[in-house]
């Protein structure tokens, strides 16, 4: 099976819809076709969309029982096309390996949507299997003559009364009329989204009804380590990626980009003719770009140019060392959302605890950063039609951008997905890539362009993952238990998603609503009062005619940054109890599966129950002291449990994390080896995230544009890690890798309390910042 | 200006018409549609777009395509081909085995995104050449420490990638 059933360039898979096959089934449920491939461009025949209420949209069972499954949702490299096609197989009882995927075209998909992770992606598919799955059932009965009740089906096979029948033969020729019931529509343009991104329907069509389901007890391919589909042909260089594709006559392209965050175009420069004969000068507004057949001449040519072009003076940022600054100053009005106990409940607690404690923690600006620059390729014709290739997670989102920024109907325009670098939620709205930059190109040349951004324009132009501030507060009792928590989180805008080529271009876009929200899934049910309030400002250095930082969510976005507070205040407050923090934590809850995974990932990591910081604690000297901190998350029905063990350099702040103990309990885990990885993994973001990642700018645009500026964790920096899982079978399905990262930052700032007896309430823990705060 | 330069590549020679300061990155996905490597960083920073020369990892992204010249270029596609003659596999064996790294990379399971994985095998083939039996710690330094740069994965795959080098090490010694 591969996770691509379509490469570029190559005829569909044999059986795979096309319009004409399409519109013959006539709403057909089951097919088995074997019309040849008509197009392998998209709007070849005009057909820019499927019906999601048709089966046949979704699924389609061929005469060799094999299956093609369609779905808006895409691989965002966490294995979710493995685990689709466990699930699919699941309620269809026929082996994973038989299924094909579709994902995340929008005139090959029905049901458009986020592929924000498992739970958002699964519902559709596995309800469209279970319909089906019925459906099958009561064909067999009619076809063998036996109750559905004495059928059973294995590997696609149904049998009873000593006859069977595969599915592959019970569909030959038929031709039944099962709708699927759905909700929702595609995205579109919607000013006035409550979501602040100016988007409305990003979830995309939701199946509808409650079709039975198979037990957890009888799941035999849910729980195994099924082998995640892409990976073969990504090893041996099979995959055809989006950075692979190329069209008849296609042009490449690369951007001049602005002196500035917000300087606009004084004169585009020239071109030595001689010197690049196939180049050309392609600008509108502040969007400026060469193209050229050759990539390399388009290269040396943007580079010719860019020292030519001129471009008016701005200064309009902070500067990053001034971000809490610049967050602090913004006058602030009411909280856009607010959770917990009233106001007043939790002041009179905080007023008459034993004793407070009060900390402000601040995030810096991160980015998704991924190692390969992002890259599109559009073809706009003179029809009118639009195809755009590229790797998104929310294709329906940027149809409806880039139809907006065209201002033509988002039936005009076909997004196709292709593998690409992973990209951490950056695509989550819609964009956030070359996109916008190739339509444009393409629609002023009349030709096919590709736009490859370099990594220096990607770590300063793409969207970025906004600072945040947060002040807590707890109270506590005479015993040393938590009365009260308030918190408020205070942060640039963080569903900014504007396409950057259109707001360059002074096009059309969307117009994004600052503002935030309190991501937090309350762990600590003891603790009764509490107050969260979330504060939500505009992109810094953002108007009009400047993308500046345009905030966009970033993997476990909002609760990251609101757990590291909330954490950070449970590891001050235990210390200041002198209780363990281990037991800090079971003190304050009474939810047996955050006891169950605390416990058990304590254990493994061998935790000694003592208070914090260690009894032989030091800030200062040259020998290295050591330390252990904990932390937990609650999110998106999963518990997340981090142990963190570290050795300190006072005298340069120099910390090596040398063991990471990380525990999940997700509900029913659907592929436990894949899910290790992706907790292995995580941990590696969230160390990275911890020790050395931020965005920095000076006044006029951001400085960390290289790999030796915008750190990331090394294989070397990389600890010895250990994983907890725990599956349970009465709990449904939890988030299974997204908060691995968020789970490292408050272990390790506690780990480096337990070390030195020093709070760090910000990151990156760089050894100049961790060595100048244990100076003191 | 364009000239007729001749390369071998996975064995094969070929004759491409490029700037001979063309990045052989460029020439291999462009002109030879070999597209293993792929472009990262773009300036020896990453790793993502390594090929082998004579044996040896290269950046084929700052690499000019005329210093190729008379060289043999590996891509993770020319992989399995070099295992098989090292091996002496018949025909048909060779048609469907793959190079052991390569098949400790399914096996372990380590492609997340799989962007930066081209290089990674790449960097994995030429220590395993030099040392066939590495430890962790030596895993570490070859991954992060040899010039010109850390292979960086993004994804965070760096445990996988450990577990699958030493995992082909047993297989090459088998
Ligand atoms: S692309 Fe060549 S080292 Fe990064
Ligand atoms: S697997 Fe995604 S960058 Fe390495």
């Amino acid at each position: 099976m591969s996770a691509r059933a379509q490469t570029l360039g190559a005829p569909l898979l044999p059986g795979t819809i096309t319009r004409r096959g399409f519109v013959k089934m006539g709403g057909a449920l089951f097919v088995s076709l074997s019309v040849p491939a008509e197009f392998t461009y998209a709007n070849g025949e005009g057909q820019t969309s499927l019906d999601p209420s048709l089966l046949a949209s979704w699924l389609e069972i061929r005469s060799d029982n094999t299956i093609v499954a369609r779905t808006g949702r895409t691989e965002t490299g966490t294995g979710m096309s493995g685990y689709y096609a466990q699930v699919i197989a699941e309620e269809l009882s026929v082996r994973p390996e038989t299924i094909s995927l579709i994902l995340g075209d929008t005139d090959r998909t029905p049901d458009g949507g986020y592929s924000a992770g498992f739970l958002f992606g699964m519902e559709n598919v596995r309800k469209v299997a279970a319909y089906t799955y019925h459906a099958l059932q009561d064909l067999a009965a009619k076809q063998l003559g036996v109750p559905a009740g004495n059928l059973s089906v294995t590997d696609g096979v149904v049998s009873g009364g000593g006859k069977s029948v595969s599915y592959g033969q019970l569909v030959e020729g038929q031709n039944l009329d099962l709708k699927i019931p759905v909700s929702g529509g595609y995205a579109k343009i919607d000013p006035a989204s409550p979501d602040g991104n100016g988007l409305a329907g990003l979830d995309g069509f939701t199946v509808t009804g409650e079709p039975k389901t198979k037990a957890v007890s009888q799941y035999k391919v849910i729980g195994t380590s099924y082998p995640v589909p892409g990976i073969p042909d990504k090893v041996t260089g099979k995959t055809q990626w989006s950075c692979d594709v190329t069209l008849p006559g296609m042009l490449h392209a690369r951007m001049i980009r602005p002196a500035t965050m917000g300087s606009s175009l004084i004169s585009v420069g020239t071109l030595d003719k001689k010197q690049f004969p196939t180049a050309g000068i392609v600008s509108k507004a502040n969007l400026v770009a060469v193209v050229s057949p050759n990539e390399w001449e388009a290269i040396n040519a943007a580079r010719s140019l860019a020292s030519t072009t001129k471009w008016t003076d701005w200064a309009g940022l902070p500067g990053s060392d001034n971000v809490t600054k610049t967050i602090r100053a913004y006058p602030w009005g009411a909280p856009t959302e607010s959770r917990g106990a009233k106001g007043p409940e939790v002041r009179a607690a905080l007023a008459s605890a034993a004793k407070t404690i009060s900390a402000t923690y601040e995030v810096p600006y991160v980015r998704h950063a991924p190692i390969g620059p992002f890259l599109a390729v559009a073809d706009v014709r003179s029809d009118g039609s639009v195809t755009v290739w590229t790797h998104s997670s929310q294709s329906q989102g940027l149809r409806a951008q880039i139809a907006n920024t065209l201002s033509i109907s988002p039936e005009k325009v076909v997004v196709r997905w292709l593998d690409h670098s992973g990209q951490y939620g950056r695509t989550t709205f819609g964009g956030d890539g070359a996109e916008a930059d190739a339509v444009i190109l393409s629609k002023l040349t009349g030709k096919p362009v590709r736009v490859q951004w370099t990594l220096q324009e990607d770590l300063a132009w793409s969207s970025v993952s906004p600072a945040y501030v947060i002040d807590v507060k707890a109270g506590v009792d005479t015993s040393g238990r938590l009365s009260a928590i308030q918190s408020a989180s205070y942060t640039p805008h963080q569903s900014d998603a504007r396409l950057l080529g259109a707001v360059l271009a002074g096009m059309p876009c969307v117009t994004p609503k600052a503002g935030s929200w309190v991501a937090t899934e309350w762990p600590y049910d003891k603790i009764q009062n509490r107050l969260e309030e979330a504060y939500g400002m505009p992109s810094i250095g953002s108007d009009a005619t400047s993308s500046g930082l345009r905030g966009n969510i970033m993997r476990t976005p909002g609760q990251r940054q609101q757990n590291f507070a909330l954490e950070g205040l449970m590891n001050e407050a235990a210390a200041s109890a002198r209780v363990d923090p281990v037991q800090f934590r079971l003190d304050h809850t009474t939810d047996q599966r955050l006891l169950d995974i605390l416990n058990k990932t304590a254990k493994a990591a061998g935790w000694e129950a003592r208070p914090s910081p260690h009894r032989s604690a030091r800030k200062t000297g040259n020998a290295a002291v050591t330390g252990r901190g904990v932390c937990i998350m609650v999110r998106s029905n999963a518990y997340w449990v981090g142990i963190a063990e570290v050795s300190v350099v006072p005298a340069t702040g120099a910390i090596q994390v040398t063991r990471f103990t990380i525990g999940a309990d997700c509900g029913k885990v659907i592929n436990p080896r894949q899910l290790d990885r992706c907790m292995k993994s995580g941990v590696a973001m969230g160390l990275s995230e911890a020790l050395k990642e931020e965005v920095t700018f000076d006044e006029e645009k951001v400085t960390s544009t290289n790999w030796s500026r915008y750190k990331i964790l090394t294989m070397a920096e990389l600890p010895e890690i250990k994983v907890v899982q725990i599956s349970r079978d009465d709990k449904g399905f939890g988030g299974g890798s997204e908060a691995a990262n968020a789970v490292v930052p408050p272990a390790v700032v506690a780990a480096l309390f337990d070390a030195t007896g020093v709070h760090a309430r910000r990151l990156p823990l760089a050894p100049p910042f961790v060595a100048g705060l244990l100076r003191g | 200006m364009a000239s007729e330069l001749t390369l071998t590549v996975n064995g094969a020679k070929q004759v491409v018409s490029s700037a001979p300061e063309t990045p052989l990155l460029f020439v291999l996905r462009n002109e030879l549609k070999l597209t293993g490597p792929r472009l990262g960083c773009g300036m020896a920073q990453c790793g993502a777009c390594s090929v082998l020369l004579d044996g040896e990892e290269v950046r084929s992204c700052v690499t000019p395509a005329s210093y190729a010249v008379g060289k043999k270029v590996t891509t993770i596609e020319g992989l399995p081909a070099i295992w098989a003659a090292e091996k002496k596999l018949s025909d048909a064996d060779a048609a469907r085995t793959l190079h052991p790294v390569q098949q400790a990379w399914i096996d372990e399971q380590v492609p997340q995104c799989g962007y930066c994985q081209s290089g990674m095998m790449i960097a994995a083939v030429e220590l395993l050449a030099k040392n066939a039996n590495p430890t962790v710690a030596q895993i570490k330094d070859a991954f992060t420490n040899k010039a010109p740069s850390p292979h960086l994965c993004r994804c965070g795959t760096y445990a996988a990638i450990i577990d699958a080098v030493q995992r082909a090490a047993q297989s090459m010694k088998g």
